[in-house]
C-alpha cells in the first residue's frame, strides 16, 4: 500500500544512512586494526560524512515538521518557536546519541590530521566507540533484543502503535488531525541553557575518548611513554569542557528549575561529575610521568584515564537505560535499550581489563572466562554473570597493578610536587568513588535481589536488622544531603583544596620546605582574615566547622594560586594555565559552598494566624500572599500586584520595596507578642522592638477603647520605595505537569530567587451564578475572617423575638437565633443578621446574601452551650483575590561560582594551548 | 613508594567507611504496618495515590499542608499530611515516595518524591484512544 504524503522514502534513505555509518566504522575499526591507513581514514570519512548527513536530514525532517516520523512528532508541535529546534533535537535519546557521535566524529576527524606512530592504536578505539554508538541507532530487533532507536522510526511503525487500525489506512496523514501537529518539546527543555548545556556537555563527554584511546595504545606498547603528550593535552581539553558543561546543567537548574539551587546531588548531575573527577586526577598523573625516566605510579595513571571514559558510558546507560527509576525526580523513561545498553558499557571494560594485563597467558585466561560467562548470561542468568565478571575486574586489576607496570622502587621526597599531585588525584579518586557508590545504589539492589532469600535467611538466624534491610534490595540514596553526600564529600575537599595551595610552590623532586613556608605566608594570612571575616558575617553553627575548614582551604588555593600568578609567572603566559584554573576550581567550590549553606529563606513565615498553623507541621519557609497585599519579608516588603498570560507561562508580578523605618507617633498604639503598648513619644523603629521597648513604649494592661480599636501589630519598617518587580512564572506543561519556574534579581554580591510554589493559573470553578465553593466555618461572637476584600465579624448572637417574626417570613411556632454580622469593606456596615430556624426540631435553612460584597452565608449549626455556630461562606468571583504562595531566598555571593567556573575554563585553554604550543614545536623545527 | 602505599590505604579505608555509612543514612523502607511499627522513626514508603479520597489543599488555610490517601506496595492506606504546598501533577502521579514518620494514624512526610507518566507512555495512550479509533 501506498501511503499518502509520507515521505517514506526518506525515512528509507536515513535508515540506509545509519546502516552505512555502522558499516563504515565497523570497516575503519578492522582497517586500522590490521595498520592499512589509508583504508581506515576513507571509511572514517565515509563514516563521518554518513552521520553529518544523517544529523542534517533530521533537521530538516524537524525543519519541514514531518509529523510522519515518531521523533518529530513526540518532540516538535506547531507552536514551538524555531529557535528551540537545537532542544527539540537533542530532546529524546536519538538526538542524544547523535549529538554524542557528531562531536566523536570532529574529534576523529582532527586527530586524523595528526601524525605519529600512535595514529593507527588510537583511531582504531576511535572508530570502536562509534561503531557502538551508531548501534544505538541502528532500531534492528533480534527476537526481544532491540539493537538501537531508530531516528527515521515513522509513527505508524511504532511497536506501540502496532496492528492499531489507523496504520493500516492510507490517508492516515490527513484523516487524523492528531498527524498534523506533534506532541512538542517538554517545555522544561525550552530554554537557552538547553541549547548550549547538552552540546558542550556532549562535547566533554566526548574528549574523555581520547586520552583512554592513547592509554590503550600506550597499553600496547610499554615501551614507549611518547602517547602521554598528547593524552595529556586532550585531558586538559576535557577538563575545561566537560567542568563547563557540567556547571551549564548547574545554571539551568538554577534559572529554570524550582528546586531552590544549582545542584542536588541528582544521579544525572552525579554521574556526569564523577568523570570529570577521574579525568582531573589521571591528568595530573601524566603531568608526573610525561617527562620522567623512570614512572611513578603508571599503572594509576592508565587507570584514571581509563575509567575516565568508562564512567562516561556508565553514566549513559544510568541515565538512558532506565534503571534509575524512582531514585531520581528526573524522569527517566526505560525504551528498551537497557540490554544494549549493558553490553556496550561492559565490552569497553571488559576491553580495558584486558588491555591492562602484560602476559599472554593471563590475557587468555581472562579471555577464556569472559567467553563461558558470555554463555552463562545468554543462559539467563545475567545478574550472576555481571558479578563474577566484576570479581574477575578486581582480580585482573590487582594481578596488573603488582606486576605488569614499571615501577620504582625509591621513595619521592615529601616535599616533591609530584608526591602532592598523586594525593591529590588519589582523593579525587575516593571523591568519585563515593559519589559511584551513592548514585549505583539502584544497580546495587539489582544484584541483591538474588541473594535476597539468602540474605532475609542469614538476617532472620542472626537477628540482623541490616541484612533483613539488604534482603529488601530496595536502597535508596538518603534524602538528608548533608548525611549522604557532604559527610564525605566536605572532608575531602578540604584536603584537596590544600594541597592544591600547597602544590603548586611546589617543585618537582625536592624543595626547599622553608622556602614555601614562606612563599605561602600571604596565602594562609589572607585566607585565615577571610575565613574570620566570613565567621563574623554569616552564622556559622559549630556543627559546620568543616563547612568552615573547607571555605578556608578554598580561600588559600584561590589566594596562593593568585600569588604564584603575581610573584612566580608574572610575565610568563605559558605558565597560567593552571593556577588560573585552581584559582577557577577553588572559586566555585568556595562560591558552592557558601551560598548553599548561608542560603537565607527570607519568606519564612515569622507571624502568622496562630490559630490555623500547627506548629509542628508547618515547615514556615512558604509565605502566603493575596493580591493587592504587601507583607513584610526579610530586609523587604514584597506585593503581589497581579498575574497575567503569556505564552505557556502564568507570569506573577511580584513587587519589592525597600524597608523604610516606621516613624511612630506618641499615642500610637501597638500590640507586641500579645501585650498591648503605647508610644511616648516621636521615634523611629529599630529592627528589634525589644531595643525600642524601655526607652520609646509603655505597657498598657488595661487597654481603653480608644487604645484596643487603634492598636495594631508592631512593626520595625513600612514599605518605602518599589525597587525592582521579579516575575516568578508557571510554565503550562500538559505532558508534565505545570512546572514552576523562578525569577531571580541578580547583584554582584548575591542574589535573590524567589519562586511560586502555588498558584492559580486559570479562574476558580464557580456555579452558573459565579459562586465559588462554600466553607464552613466555626465561629464564636468575636470572631472574624477575611472574605476576599471583606472581612467579617461575628458582633452578637440573639434570639429573635416574637414580633418580628412575621416580618422575616417565620412562624411563631418557630426558634430562630439571628447572628449579628458586621461586614467592614471599607465602611464598618451592620448589621447583616443570618439566622438559625428550628422548626418543629427540623432545621430550616436559612441562606442570607449580602450581594453587595459578595458574600453569602448560611448558619448550619448552633450549639447553645458553646456559644458557637458553624457557619458556611460562599464567595462570589467579583470580590475573590487572587493569592500565592511564594519562596524567596537570598543566595550570597553566588557569582564567586560563576567567575570560577569562567576561570576554569580560561585557565584549562590557556593550559591546552601552551601545551600544544610546547609539544609541537620540536617537530616544526625537525 | 611506601609512603603512597600508607596514604593509599588509609583513603582506602576511609572510602569503605563511609559505604558502610550508607547504609546507616540510607532512609528504612517500610510499608505502612512497619512504618506504625517504629512510629517516629523517619522512614520511606513507597505506594499510589488513593483516588477514593480527595486530595486536600486549602493553602487559605495553610499553605504548607497538603493532606491525601496514599496505598503501600501491600496495598494499605493510610492518610497522608504533607509538610508542602500540593505538588504539581499529584494527582496524575504513578508512584509516589514519602519520606516522613507515622504520628498517630497519620503518616506525616516531610518530603516526597513523585513518578509522573514519562511523555512517552502518555503519548501511547493518546494514540491508542478511542476517539481515534472509532474514527478510522
Amino acid at each position: 500500500m501506498e501511503y499518502l504524503g509520507e515521505w517514506t522514502g526518506i525515512a528509507s534513505f536515513g535508515q540506509g544512512l545509519i546502516a552505512l555509518a555502522f558499516g563504515a566504522s565497523f570497516v575503519s575499526l578492522v582497517a586500522f586494526l590490521c595498520g592499512w591507513q589509508t583504508v581506515g581514514r576513507k571509511a572514517f570519512y565515509v563514516h563521518a560524512t554518513s552521520t553529518f548527513a544523517t544529523i542534517a536530514l533530521i533537521f530538516v525532517l524537524f525543519g519541514a515538521h514531518r509529523y510522519e516520523f515518531e521523533y518529530i512528532w513526540k518532540h516538535l508541535n506547531n507552536e514551538m518557536p524555531m529557535r528551540f529546534i537545537f532542544s527539540a533535537f537533542w530532546g529524546g535519546q536519538e538526538g542524544g546519541f547523535l549529538l554524542w557521535m557528531f562531536w566523536h566524529n570532529v574529534l576523529g576527524l582532527v586527530l586524523l590530521q595528526t601524525d605519529s606512530k600512535w595514529h593507527n592504536t588510537v583511531l582504531a578505539t576511535v572508530a570502536a566507540i562509534e561503531l557502538f554508538l551508531t548501534s544505538m541507532l541502528l532500531g534492528v530487533y533480534f527476537g526481544n533484543f532491540q539493537l538501537g532507536l531508530d531516528p527515521f522510526l515513522l509513527l505508524r511503525d511504532a511497536p506501540s502503535n502496532a496492528g492499531l487500525p489507523w496504520t493500516a489506512r492510507a490517508d492516515y496523514l490527513t484523516a487524523f488531525p492528531m498527524f498534523q501537529d506533534g506532541q512538542g518539546l517538554n517545555p522544561l527543555l525550552q530554554n537557552y541553557w538547553m541549547t548550549i548545556h547538552p552540546p558542550t556537555l556532549f562535547l566533554g563527554f566526548a574528549s574523555t575518548s581520547i586520552p583512554f584511546a592513547y592509554a590503550l595504545a600506550g597499553l600496547a606498547d610499554r615501551t614507549d611513554r611518547s602517547w602521554m603528550k598528547p593524552a595529556l593535552r586532550w585531558s586538559i581539553f576535557g577538563i575545561g569542557i566537560l567542568g563547563t558543561g557540567i556547571l551549564m546543567g548547574g545554571a539551568w537548574a538554577y534559572e529554570a528549575l524550582s528546586f531552590g539551587g544549582f545542584w542536588a546531588w541528582d544521579p544525572v548531575e552525579n554521574s556526569s561529575l564523577v568523570p570529570w573527577l577521574t579525568l582531573v586526577a589521571g591528568a595530573h598523573l601524566l603531568l608526573i610521568n610525561r617527562n620522567r625516566k623512570k614512572p611513578m605510579a603508571l599503572f594509576s595513571t592508565y587507570y584514571f584515564l581509563l575509567i575516565s571514559f568508562l564512567l562516561v558510558l556508565y553514566s549513559t546507560f544510568l541515565t538512558k537505560s532506565g534503571i534509575l527509576g524512582d531514585t531520581s525526580v528526573h524522569s527517566f523513561v526505560d525504551s528498551g535499550i537497557l540490554p544494549q545498553l549493558l553490553v556496550y558499557v561492559l565490552s569497553f571494560v571488559a576491553l580495558a581489563h584486558f588491555m591492562l594485563l602484560q602476559s599472554a597467558t593471563w590475557k587468555s585466561v581472562f579471555g577464556a572466562i569472559l567467553a563461558l560467562l558470555l554463555i552463562v548470561a545468554m543462559k539467563g542468568y545475567v545478574v550472576e554473570a555481571i558479578g563474577v565478571f566484576l570479581g574477575m575486574l578486581v582480580v585482573t586489576s590487582v594481578k596488573a597493578y603488582r606486576t605488569d607496570f614499571e615501577r620504582t622502587e625509591e621513595e619521592e621526597s615529601i616535599w616533591s610536587r609530584e608526591f602532592w599531585m598523586f594525593v591529590g588525584s588519589l582523593l579525587f579518586l575516593v571523591s568519585a568513588a563515593h559519589i559511584t557508590w551513592q548514585t549505583s545504589l539502584p544497580v546495587l539492589n539489582r544484584f541483591l535481589e538474588p541473594l535476597s532469600p539468602l540474605l532475609a535467611q542469614w538476617g532472620e538466624s542472626w537477628d540482623s536488622q541490616f541484612l533483613l534491610d539488604l534482603s529488601k534490595h530496595n536502597l535508596a540514596p538518603g534524602t538528608d544531603l548533608d548525611q549522604t553526600y557532604h559527610l564525605v564529600q566536605v572532608p575531602l575537599a578540604v584536603l584537596i583544596m590544600a594541597v592544591m595551595g600547597l602544590a603548586q610552590w611546589l617543585k618537582y623532586k625536592s624543595t626547599n620546605i622553608k622556602t614555601v613556608a614562606k612563599n605561602l605566608f600571604y596565602a594562609t594570612a589572607l585566607s585565615a582574615i577571610g575565613t574570620g571575616t566570613l565567621i563574623w558575617a554569616y552564622p556559622f553553627e559549630w556543627w559546620e566547622l568543616p563547612r568552615v575548614a573547607l571555605l578556608f582551604t578554598a580561600l588559600f588555593a584561590v589566594f596562593s594560586n593568585a600569588d604564584y600568578i603575581l610573584r612566580m609567572a608574572r610575565g610568563k603566559w605559558k605558565q597560567w594555565g593552571s593556577p588560573v584554573a585552581h584559582v577557577g576550581f577553588g572559586l566555585v567550590i568556595f562560591g558552592a559552598v557558601l551560598s548553599t549553606s548561608q542560603k537565607d529563606i527570607i519568606s519564612q513565615n515569622q507571624i502568622g494566624d496562630i490559630s490555623t498553623l500547627n506548629e509542628e507541621l508547618n515547615n514556615r519557609e512558604d509565605l502566603l500572599i493575596m493580591e493587592g497585599d504587601t507583607l513584610s519579608m526579610g530586609p523587604y516588603f514584597v506585593s503581589y500586584r497581579d498575574r497575567y498570560q503569556e505564552g505557556i507561562h502564568v507570569k506573577f508580578r511580584m513587587d519589592y520595596f525597600e524597608k523604610a523605618p516606621h516613624t511612630y507617633q506618641p499615642g500610637d498604639v501597638v500590640f507586641f507578642d500579645g501585650m498591648v503598648f503605647e508610644a511616648k513619644e516621636t521615634h523611629e523603629a529599630s529592627p528589634q522592638f525589644s531595643e525600642d521597648l524601655e526607652d520609646h513604649w509603655m505597657f498598657i494592661p488595661f487597654p481603653n477603647e480608644r487604645q484596643a480599636k487603634t492598636a495594631q501589630l508592631w512593626k520595625a519598617g513600612v514599605p518605602g520605595e518599589r525597587l525592582f518587580t521579579l516575575e516568578p512564572r508557571i510554565q503550562l506543561n500538559e505532558q508534565m505537569g505545570n512546572a514552576p519556574e523562578p525569577d531571580t534579581k541578580h547583584w554582584l554580591h548575591r542574589d535573590l530567587y524567589t519562586h511560586i510554589k502555588w498558584g492559580r493559573v486559570s479562574p476558580p470553578e464557580t456555579d452558573e451564578e459565579g459562586w465559588m465553593g462554600g466553607r464552613t466555618h466555626t465561629m464564636q461572637v468575636g470572631d472574624s475572617m477575611l472574605v476576599g476584600h471583606t472581612l467579617l465579624t461575628v458582633d452578637s448572637l440573639r434570639a429573635v423575638l416574637d414580633d418580628e417574626k412575621p416580618l422575616r417570613g417565620l412562624l411563631q411556632k418557630d426558634l430562630a437565633i439571628a447572628a449579628c454580622i458586621s461586614l467592614k469593606n471599607k465602611e464598618r456596615d451592620t448589621p447583616h443578621q443570618p439566622m438559625y430556624i428550628v422548626r418543629d426540631s427540623t432545621v430550616i435553612p436559612d441562606l442570607y446574601e449580602a450581594d453587595d460584597y459578595g458574600i453569602k452565608m448560611r448558619i448550619e449549626t448552633f450549639d447553645p452551650q458553646a456559644e458557637t455556630l458553624e457557619m458556611t461562606v460562599w464567595e462570589h468571583e467579583s470580590v475573590r483575590r487572587d493569592f500565592v504562595v511564594m519562596q524567596a531566598s537570598i543566595f550570597p555571593l553566588i557569582n564567586v561560582l560563576w567567575l570560577g567556573c569562567i576561570l576554569m575554563a580560561i585557565g584549562t585553554s590557556m593550559a591546552v594551548w601552551s601545551r600544544w604550543k610546547t609539544d609541537t614545536k620540536p617537530r616544526i623545527h625537525a | 613508594m611506601k609512603r603512597s602505599h600508607i596514604i593509599s590505604l588509609l583513603l582506602v579505608a576511609a572510602l569503605i567507611g563511609s559505604f558502610i555509612a550508607t547504609f546507616t543514612s540510607t532512609s528504612r523502607s517500610v510499608n505502612f504496618a512497619e512504618a506504625t511499627q517504629f512510629a517516629g522513626e523517619e522512614c520511606k514508603v513507597s505506594g499510589t495515590l488513593n483516588t477514593a479520597f480527595p486530595v486536600e489543599y486549602n493553602p487559605e488555610v495553610d499553605p504548607t499542608k497538603t493532606v491525601f490517601h496514599m496505598f503501600d506496595a501491600t496495598g494499605a492506606s493510610k492518610r497522608v499530611v504533607l509538610n508542602q504546598p500540593k505538588p504539581t501533577g499529584l494527582e496524575n502521579s504513578e508512584s509516589i515516595d514519602l519520606y516522613g514518620s507515622v504520628v498517630g494514624e497519620e503518616f506525616h512526610a516531610t518530603e516526597m518524591l513523585m513518578k509522573c507518566p514519562s511523555k512517552y507512555n502518555e503519548n501511547n495512550h493518546v494514540l491508542m484512544g478511542e476517539d481515534l479509533q472509532t474514527e478510522g
